[in-house]
């Protein structure tokens, strides 16, 4: 790991911004491996990950000039070009349609159970190996999540796919991240 | 707003999830604007989902590094370093950087090894660099507000010393056995007026400290009275320039039955004018 692993995001910005490979050398040793883990949630297909990931370090290296860091921190920014990026692609590749047009079932099964079902599934299958804290959640927090940050589903979606009231979702979701931060706060 | 229930409804969350509707969107980004504790939940969520995705990385194919970089440049996005970037971070980069002239091409694995290790050394300059500019703006714009800040507490100071004595100087009359305290009440149509009067009844000095009584209108004077077997005797004007809490010394006075105080022309008269009488108390 590079001894400045810890550099504050301001000083990192100000790094980005210069373009040169020090800059995407920083950059790519301490994020890659987290955003590549996001993406390949995401599109769920090693192949397709490794093209998605480098369309999000062209983005994140074209639009870094615009991050605008009274909005948001850089790093989540950036969690949120690959997330999008990943999402897009997989719009395009219809992958989304796919999913959702599997019962729901499919959706509220574990890991292991999905590893039987479709291609889609197989692919999935992929990543299985690797920790999934989110297997740690109570499952209709872990579902909500799933479903919003790696599936790209709606509020609504979510309401209707689950069955519940759009309050509901809202509730659940706050729930979600109080587990989600103390999970965190366990691993550290 | 009540922000703690908004904060406790899970739209945050939603946000950082990217659920939130356009309008729960626009809503939120008002208020964090104005609103640290909402800004700060924000936050707090977005760690989380970077806590998330850092417990959840994935190691990176070793190859696509030098692919996306190839592609950077392929795509004319790099910044040349013997090029201005407009950005005046440091000189400590750029020098740092000239010396390793062929950084652009790593095709080949030695060089790319060579730069990398001196980006460690250049990256570290740059940051002190950075952090002792920041450094110095810091103190000296702490310096100068402190500075500021000790000009205003020395005039606190000053202030509140001379309250002090004034106030020790009242005690010290107070405290004194051979002084008595005369309370002067206001007169009928003057009920909230208050003045007290301190009289030495050994060196027969008397002193004035007008509590409760408006400053004299321009061109007037209040003056002290003593009732001495019915006569008004007059015990001096209040001086125009003494603060009004402070206790004033006044003319001497032997003996007295009552004291009084009227409103008069600025230098005060021999009799005093019974309308303009302020307040009086006997002893």
């Amino acid at each position: 790991m590079s001894p400045l692993h810890n550099l504050p995001e301001e000083t990192l910005i100000l790094l980005l911004k210069k373009k040169n490979q020090q800059a995407f050398s920083y950059l790519y040793d301490n994020y890659a491996d987290a955003l590549y883990g996001v993406v390949c949630r995401i599109v769920a297909s090693t192949e397709h990950a490794e093209e998605v990931i480098q369309d999000v370090f062209v983005k994140i290296w074209k639009h870094v000039d615009l991050f605008d860091s009274e909005k948001g921190r850089l790093y989540t920014w950036m969690i949120n070009i690959a997330r999008n990026t990943a999402l897009d692609y997989r719009k395009s590749k219809g992958v989304v349609n796919e999913m959702k047009n599997q019962p729901l079932s499919n959706i509220v099964n574990t890991d292991e159970e999905r590893d039987q079902s479709g291609s889609e599934q197989h692919t999935k299958a992929d990543f299985i190996g690797f920790r999934n804290i989110l297997d740690k959640l109570k499952p209709e927090c872990r579902i909500l999540i799933e479903m919003a940050y790696y599936e790209g589903y709606t509020q609504q979606e979510i309401a209707e796919q689950l069955d519940v009231p759009l309050g509901t979702v809202k509730t659940r979701t706050k729930a979600a991240f109080l587990q989600l931060k103390q999970l965190l706060k366990d691993y550290r | 707003m009540d922000i703690a229930a908004y904060i406790s409804s899970g739209i945050i969350e939603s946000y950082v999830l990217g659920l939130a509707s356009e309008e729960e969107v626009s809503i939120l980004n008002c208020i964090r604007k104005n609103n640290v504790e909402v800004e700060q939940a924000i936050a707090e969520a977005e760690k989380a989902l970077e806590g998330l995705a850092d417990i959840q990385a994935m190691a990176m194919p070793a190859a696509l590094k030098q692919d996306i970089w190839n592609r950077l440049e392929a795509e004319n996005l790099v910044l040349k370093d013997d090029q201005p970037d407009g950005l005046s971070t440091d000189e400590a980069i750029s020098h740092d950087t000239v010396v390793q002239a062929p950084i652009s091409n790593t095709e080949e694995l030695p060089k790319r090894i060579v730069p990398a290790r001196s980006y460690g050394w250049a990256i570290a300059a740059s940051i002190l660099f950075v952090l002792s500019v920041g450094a110095n703006l810091f103190f000296y714009q702490q310096q100068k507000e402190n500075k500021e800040m000790l000009v205003q507490a020395n005039t606190t100071l000053d202030t509140q010393n001379a309250t002090l004595a004034i106030l020790q100087e009242k005690w010290s009359l107070v405290q004194n056995p051979a002084v008595k305290t005369i309370a002067l009440k206001g007169v009928e149509n003057k009920p909230d007026l208050h003045a007290l009067v301190f009289w030495d009844q050994t060196s027969k000095a008397v002193y004035l400290s007008l509590e409760q009584m408006p400053a004299a209108p321009k061109g007037k004077q209040y003056q002290l009275w003593a009732m001495v077997d019915g006569q008004p005797v007059s015990a001096g004007v209040f001086p125009l320039n003494a603060k009004e809490a402070m206790a004033s010394k006044m003319l001497d006075v032997s003996k007295a039955q009552a004291f009084a105080i009227t409103l008069e022309d600025e230098g005060g008269k021999p009799v005093p004018t019974l309308t303009e009488l302020c307040v009086m108390g006997s002893i």
